[in-house]
């Protein structure tokens, strides 16, 4: 069992706060993603867990064991690194190996690690090579191997696939994924981009300001964002917001907003929305539910400035009032720049945030 | 822009400026070469430049350099290699270690503990010596070893006065090379001698001057040092902590075989320094331990203007020296950092 538990941990650099109060708790095997911009305190969060820093108050677990004075080599973590850090003067193997070697073990033990870790990352030709003789996913790969001969309680990814180009970052994503399952080992991964967390995560944890906003699976975190941080954060292209209030009126409650907006709140949400009548409130739709088939739903007049045909689809990025927006129309469609068109929105897929706290509300 | 880049008359112009300057340095070493093969009536005779041309060269010198008829030559080249070797090995060696800490750990300490240590010092010295009645060499060694004491003791308390770092340490280091090294030489002199009245032998012993040379070498190695260290991608170490590597191995057999260039480079650095020292060979040694650059100067002042005589030894001074900047360049090649990162 090795379950990693994040007690009230804290983290100051001389007067700086980095992480408040921070409470984690990640199940054994369990992959979970740490995401957020930069400065948000993954990355700390992150060398905590592996001793790399240490923890201004609070207290870390892993497994039954408390951690949060031990050093790094003694917590039986594996860490992968953004530069992948090899030791440049050795050759794949010696890298892989190093380790085990140096804490005594047998020649023979050492051997028949290195020769699993590399059939399984598939780097069995190079293991005579120097890292300098390898391609940049090669060396993430002995980065990776060098890990796995650990045979650690918890494996670390500090935005390991930041370095790599875009194809091979989505190849070496799926590796990750197959290697935790074959793995069955706990696993938490740093990362900036929200694709990588949301496509690897068994749990992905949002963070923001040092703060967790919101730590669910990833399609909760897409459907059900807890705030308007969370709903911004998640989804390519992001969420648009329109601010405005809710009205009540014998129409039902309605959304009134900036540049004529207005909608009608569907009737299965107006009841728990009721609530919040006349309050300043935040609408949020993705640019994916704006093409909504059935006659009848609601529309906004969107200002085009800019049209990016991707293909499947067309993005029209302009303005709603003063709001930018970006609403996904058909590929046919022939809208181009200054064009004003009538987006209809789904209205099954909207979401409401109090604007005063960010909270989203009407769930 | 490079030369490759000048076209015609320009480019033409550019490669007889190098050429010039080319022979402007070479030929003082051409010089002292030819007139280590000359005859004492060729080198007073008026200037000649080619040997077999202008003149017969003879081997003269060179025999007499060699069979010891100008002084213990074996003996001094065989001194100047022992000490400078050793002296440069053992300051790249200890000058790496201070220098891998300091860029690595940080430490603090307060400006009145290193006051306090040379209070102490310097008053224990005078205490012992004019209260106590002790000698100077006593008196010396206690004040010392006081006041070291007292200064790491007083660190452990939260003393008041502003805080020190890293950085005033390095400072600290380099600033020993901002007096004439005369007053060190002088000094380390008279300290030699009274250490020799209680019974060990500094003066003129491979001891004394090769700790003399460790001592002065180590600011240069430590400034030289810090900068390598500094350049090295920390996420290789802390990637060797984390997979339970103890300190000494990660430093042993991550750190310094990553910054063999750098410690190449600063060996020469302080190799030259060491082998062309004459100062404090000069106040330090007087015949056992005597090094090439005293035996060099010695040759003017004890026989007079024998040219011949002096070419030769000068041009034994410098090959040495030149063998082993060939040997090791091929070391210093960088691009061993390769494949660490990115």
């Amino acid at each position: 069992m090795s379950q990693v538990r994040l007690e009230q941990i804290t983290k100051s650099f001389g007067n700086v706060t980095v992480i408040p109060p921070l409470e984690l708790h990640i199940a054994d095997r369990e992959f979970v993603v740490l995401v957020g911009p930069s400065g948000c305190g993954k990355t700390t969060t992150l060398r905590m867990i592996a001793g790399l820093e240490t923890a201004t108050s609070g207290s870390i677990r892993i497994g039954e064991r408390d951690v949060t004075d031990l050093r790094p080599g003694l917590r039986n973590c594996s860490m992968v690194f953004q530069n992948y850090a090899l030791y440049p003067h050795m050759t794949v193997a010696e890298n892989i190996g190093y380790g085990m070697k140096v804490r005594g073990t047998p020649k023979a033990e050492v051997d028949k690690a290195v020769t699993d870790a590399a059939r399984i990352l598939n780097l069995g030709a190079y293991l005579g090579r120097k890292p300098s003789a390898l391609s940049g996913g090669q060396r993430q790969r002995v980065a990776i191997g060098r890990a796995i001969v650990r045979q650690p309680d918890v494996f670390l990814f500090d935005e390991p696939l930041s370095n790599l180009d875009a194809k091979l970052r989505i190849e070496m994503r799926t590796e990750i994924k197959l290697l935790h399952r074959r793995l069955q080992t706990t696993a938490v991964y740093v990362t900036h981009d929200q694709v990588e967390a949301m496509t690897m995560a068994d749990r992905v944890v949002v963070m923001n300001q040092g703060r967790i906003e919101q730590a669910a699976d990833p399609i909760t975190l897409y459907e059900a964002p807890a705030n308007l941080f969370v709903a911004a954060f998640i989804g390519a292209p992001s969420m648009n917001f329109i601010e405005g209030r809710l009205e009540g009126g014998d129409g039902g409650l309605q959304f009134k907003g900036d540049g004529d907006v207005a909608i009608k709140v569907p009737e299965n949400r107006a009841g728990k929305l009721g609530a919040f009548a006349g309050k300043e409130v935040v609408l949020g739709i993705r640019p994916e539910h704006t093409m909504a088939a059935d006659a009848g739903a609601p529309t906004v007049k969107l200002t085009v400035r800019d049209v990016e045909p991707l293909g499947p689809h067309t993005l029209a990025l302009g303005k709603v009032g003063q709001a930018a927006f970006t609403a996904q129309v058909h590929a046919a469609s022939r809208i181009g720049p200054d064009d004003q068109i009538e987006v209809p929105i789904e209205a099954a897929k909207i979401h409401f945030f109090l604007k005063e706290t960010g909270k989203a509300i009407g769930r | 822009m490079s030369v490759r880049t000048l076209k015609g008359k320009r480019r033409w112009l550019a490669l007889g400026g190098c050429l010039v300057w080319l022979a402007i340095t070479f030929f003082p070493l051409y010089w002292v070469l030819i007139t280590s093969f000359k005859t004492p009536i060729a080198v007073v005779g008026g200037p000649t430049y080619l040997p077999f041309v202008d003149f017969e060269p003879s081997l003269t010198a060179w025999s007499e350099l060699l069979s010891g008829q100008r002084g213990q030559f074996f003996n001094t080249f065989l001194a100047s290699t022992i000490i400078g070797l050793s002296a440069s090995i053992a300051a790249t060696f200890i000058g790496a270690m201070a220098a891998y800490a300091l860029v690595r750990f940080t430490f603090r300490f307060r400006l009145l503990s290193a006051l306090i240590f040379v209070a102490i010092a310097f008053g224990g010295f005078l205490v012992g010596r004019h209260v106590l009645g002790y000698g100077q060499g006593i008196s010396l060694i206690y004040a010392f070893v006081a006041a070291l004491a007292l200064a790491v003791i007083s660190s452990r308390f939260r003393l008041p006065g502003p805080e020190l770092g890293n950085n005033d340490i390095v400072f600290w280091f380099v600033s020993q090379r901002m007096f004439p090294p005369i007053v060190a030489a002088f000094a380390l002199y008279l300290m030699y001698t009274e250490m020799g009245k209680l019974g060990f032998k500094l003066v003129d012993s491979y001891i004394g001057l090769t700790f003399a040379y460790i001592a002065f070498s180590l600011p240069i190695v430590i400034w030289l040092m810090r900068d390598f260290f500094e350049a090295l991608p920390v996420e290789v170490e802390e990637a060797a902590m984390v997979d339970n590597v103890p300190s000494w191995r990660i430093f042993f057999g991550i750190v310094l075989p990553m910054s063999k260039p750098g410690l190449i480079a600063t060996f020469m650095i302080t190799l030259a320094f060491v082998w062309n020292e004459f100062l404090f060979a000069l106040f330090l040694t007087n015949s056992k331990w005597q090094t090439l650059p005293i035996l060099v100067a010695g040759q003017n002042s004890q026989r007079g203007d024998e040219w011949w005589a002096i070419s030769a030894a000068a041009l034994v001074a410098i090959i040495p020296m030149m063998v082993m900047a060939g040997l090791l360049s091929r070391l210093m090649r960088s691009g061993l950092l390769l494949g660490a990162i990115k």
